[in-house]
């Protein structure tokens, strides 16, 4: 996938889906016929878009319930024809939230109704059933990265991150490619499949690209993977938010603890500082342009941390790996690495080699339940009521004008 | 990867393109099933008050030769009925301050569109679906702003809950896709390259490697003269670039386009009927040509026909076809005959409602929130009797509020109605 990532700008020349109509013109025909039955027509699910919608419910036996938390419900499930496992999560509509359906919600259906590719978490349908919305995504019972870093009794390698690293690196391009910004990367949002396939998921903070000029909101992404640039207050910004998460998580499977987690978001600030250098207008100029900038005093300016830091800090990587690892925690957005430039490091290239799938450390026993947990839970929010997360995103500012 | 395979990904494409023929029995197969429920529906309204349970036996009345017949809409009846409503967002959009952005209206139009392809506007009445659709919209594609705001703008003020009833139906129509690729981005960036070009900028294709910055200006400025004169190329760029946003803004809503073309398809011929030379300048530096029919290849078949000549031609054809589409059209409001003609559907579609439609609209309304997500799955069947009871209420209404409704009330005066 990752071997042409560059769009050609030719003009479609394609003109319409064939198999799409069939499909439609075989459910109507189904349909047709039974409309002149009485029965039928004095049902209120009678109109041709809820037969539609019926037949997909159809297609799904739920099973037993994985988890729940405030936003959904997750729930094992199965196709009825090919008996594929799926996971079948429910919202829970209008909880606590007046405007009809939840951004959470319409932003995810909205993304992963586009986003198809190995490393994205897969959506197969989406139906309704009494005014509940039934997302049925891909069953991914391996648990999530977050799980494999915190467990003691796993031991990993570098080749085993440079294959998770990798998975990740290709499901941010493709979302990138797409135009999409995930802007909630970190370890518990990357699940795993059966096949030890990491797979990007929890798409209810993504946004399309803004056009150019336009204002986003800068209250996104979990503290602790939320770039300098987001923490100051940025409005416009693009893919290297996603890049600095990633930045992120590669750091904590390298450290097996998250490398900066500031309490607060000044804090937050103060430990990037401490890492990689105090963002000024010499390593990154317009930083003091920024809405939330603070300057900071001349001599209390930490430099910026060079290759040795990152050589010394995480030897781990090697010295190849180091290097991609600072230029994902480059300060100005402006110079850091790009999803497609990431694809192209020569990391991946050079031995170790990447672990195979069926190589990878995996918890023994199984984690649907993890899946469960994490499918449930909103972005933005951790498992255990954590004092830093409480108020990262989902604060509802769009950002408009 | 290149573009199409991306598009080809797309829930527009994969939902939501047709050809021709399949559009038309589509409509034609929801417009079946909604008549005939609306002709159940109305004869058992009609009957209910001779049976003192309010439970009709089903099948009874349907062979009553006393009746009149019900005469429903036909499926292009509705299609200019639904596209009076999105005349009507279009201006919707010009009520909020500032105004909603240019794709922001064009995405709701494309929701109440797509909509209208498996609901008929007999069940759901497009004026109670609008406002919902425009709202959506302004959560889809970030323009967030609440919904009691939203709705205070609206003329008439209808009230937030009768704004959001629908949205659960409306995403059910929509099958839960809800991005839409408009053809608005291309024609900047097809604008940003002709500018670019003009000031000696231009990047040349990778494909045809002959191509310099000063020769594509050089190209550029011989191009046979604009359809206007215009002053400098700069300017013909101008007008070009607007003449083919308003023809977005417009036809390419209110028409099948995005059925049934591409968004780069939808923008090139909007752009070719805004200025053709220019457009077809802009092909060219892209696919080479123009187009001259070869007499070799018609001598020698085994000779394999350039396959950018191939694509051209092929282009060449669907953008026509699109074209020809796009200029088909003219608002309603600017055309006496059309307005006739959807004065006569209003009337029509008054007697051909569905009261059971928008009592499903308004469910959410009254029916108890879900208390627990682990409540049971079976809901409620709605009684025969409730049905009726609510269709009666729902007209009651209906009649208080008369002309303070949604947009300024029925397109028919209220006096010439259900007779």
């Amino acid at each position: 996938m990752a071997a042409s990532p560059f769009a050609s700008r030719s003009p479609s020349i394609t003109v319409a889906s064939p198999n799409t109509a069939i499909r439609l013109k075989a459910a109507a025909a189904q349909s047709g016929s039974e409309s002149t039955d009485v029965k039928t027509s004095s049902q209120s699910h009678g109109e041709l878009t809820e037969q539609l919608n019926d037949s997909v419910a159809q297609n799904y036996e739920r099973g037993k319930k994985l988890g729940e938390g405030t936003y959904a419900v997750v729930y094992q499930g199965h196709r009825r024809d090919t008996a594929t496992t799926v996971a079948i999560k429910k919202i829970k509509v209008n909880a606590d939230y007046k405007d009809g359906l939840a951004m959470d919600a319409i932003r995810e259906v909205k993304y992963l109704q586009e986003l198809s590719h190995p490393n994205v978490i897969a959506l197969h349908d989406v139906f309704s059933k009494n005014e509940n919305l039934h997302l049925v995504l891909e069953f991914l019972p391996g648990g999530d990265l977050e799980m494999l870093i915190r467990d003691q009794n796993v031991q990993y390698g570098a080749a085993d991150i440079k294959a998770w690293m990798g998975m990740l690196a290709r499901g941010v391009w493709f979302c990138h490619e797409n135009f999409v910004l995930h802007r909630d990367i970190k370890p518990n949002n990357l699940l795993i499949a059966a096949d030890g396939e990491v797979k990007l998921a929890d798409f209810g903070l993504a946004r399309s690209f803004a056009d150019p000029y336009l204002n986003m909101t800068h209250q996104v992404i979990t503290r602790w993977y939320r770039p300098p640039e987001l923490l100051y207050g940025a409005r416009q910004y693009s893919g290297a938010v996603d890049i600095w998460s990633m930045g992120m998580v590669f750091a904590e499977l390298l450290l097996r603890v998250p490398f900066v987690a500031g309490n607060s978001d000044l804090d937050q600030i103060a430990k990037i500082s401490e890492a990689f250098g105090t963002p000024n207008k010499d390593n990154w100029p317009g930083v003091e342009a920024l809405p939330l900038y603070i300057e900071t005093d001349k001599n209390s300016i930490i430099p910026t941390s060079g290759r040795d830091f990152f050589l010394r800090q995480f030897p781990t990587a090697g010295p190849v790996g180091a290097d991609l690892l600072m230029s994902m925690c480059t300060l100005d957005p402006r110079k850091r690495i790009t999803a497609v430039q990431t694809l192209r490091h020569d990391w991946w290239t050079i031995d170790p080699q990447p672990t195979k799938n069926a190589d990878l450390p995996r918890k023994r026993k199984s984690a649907e339940k993890k899946m469960g947990e994490d499918l449930s839970r909103r972005g933005g929010e951790i498992g255990i009521s954590d004092g830093p997360f409480k108020n990262a995103a989902r604060q509802l500012d769009f950002g408009g004008k | 990867m290149i573009e199409d395979t991306i598009y080809r990904t797309s829930s527009q494409y994969r939902v939501w393109s047709y050809t021709e023929e399949s559009l038309q029995s589509l409509r034609a197969s929801t417009n079946t099933i909604a008549s005939d429920r609306v002709r159940v529906t109305l004869r058992r309204t009609r009957d209910a008050p001779q049976s003192a349970t309010g439970t009709p036996q089903p099948g009874s009345d349907v062979d009553s030769k006393e009746e009149k017949p019900i005469d429903c809409l036909t499926p292009e009846e509705e299609l200019v009925f639904v596209r009076y409503y999105c005349e009507s967002l279009l201006e919707l959009g010009d009520e909020y301050k500032p105004p909603l952005p240019t794709t922001l209206r064009a995405t709701a139009i494309q929701y109440l569109r797509r909509f209208y392809l498996t609901n008929s506007p007999m069940t759901y009445h497009p004026k109670k679906i609008m406002a919902c659709a425009l709202f959506l919209a302004t959560k889809t594609d970030n323009y967030y702003m609440s919904l009691q705001k939203f709705s205070e703008a609206i003329p008439g003020s209808p009230s937030a809950e009768e704004v959001i009833a629908p949205e659960f139906l409306l995403m059910q129509g929509l099958r839960f896709t809800f991005d839409i690729r408009h053809p608005f981005r291309g024609l900047e960036g097809g604008i940003m390259e002709l500018s670019a070009i003009a000031e000696g900028q231009g990047q040349p294709t990778p494909i045809l490697p002959h191509q310099t910055a000063q020769s594509l200006k050089q190209a550029l400025l011989s191009i046979a003269p604009p359809p206007t004169p215009s002053s400098s190329i700069t300017d013909r760029i101008g007008r070009a670039h607007n003449g083919t946003r308003e023809l977005l803004k417009t036809a390419a809503q209110m028409t099948d386009a995005y059925f049934l073309y591409t968004p780069s398809q939808i923008w090139l011929s909007a752009f070719l009927l805004s200025d053709r030379p220019l457009c077809e300048f802009y092909l060219e530096t892209k696919l080479g040509g123009p187009i001259i029919p070869s007499t070799n290849s018609d001598s020698d078949p085994s000779t394999p026909l350039d396959p950018l000549v191939e694509l051209r031609t092929k282009l060449s054809k669907v953008l026509s076809d699109c074209s020809a589409l796009l200029q088909g059209y003219t608002p309603l409001s600017s055309d006496p005959a059309q307005i006739k003609n959807l004065k006569r559907i209003a009337k029509k579609h008054y007697k051909c409602q569905n009261p059971e439609g928008l009592n499903m609209a308004q469910k959410r309304d009254s029916a108890q929130p879900p208390t627990s997500a682990s409540a049971t799955d079976s809901g409620p069947a709605t009684s025969e009797s409730e049905t009726e009871r609510l269709a009666k209420k729902r007209k009651l209404e209906e009649q208080k509020r008369g002309a303070q409704d949604l947009f300024g009330g029925e397109l028919v005066p209220d006096r010439t109605k259900g007779q």
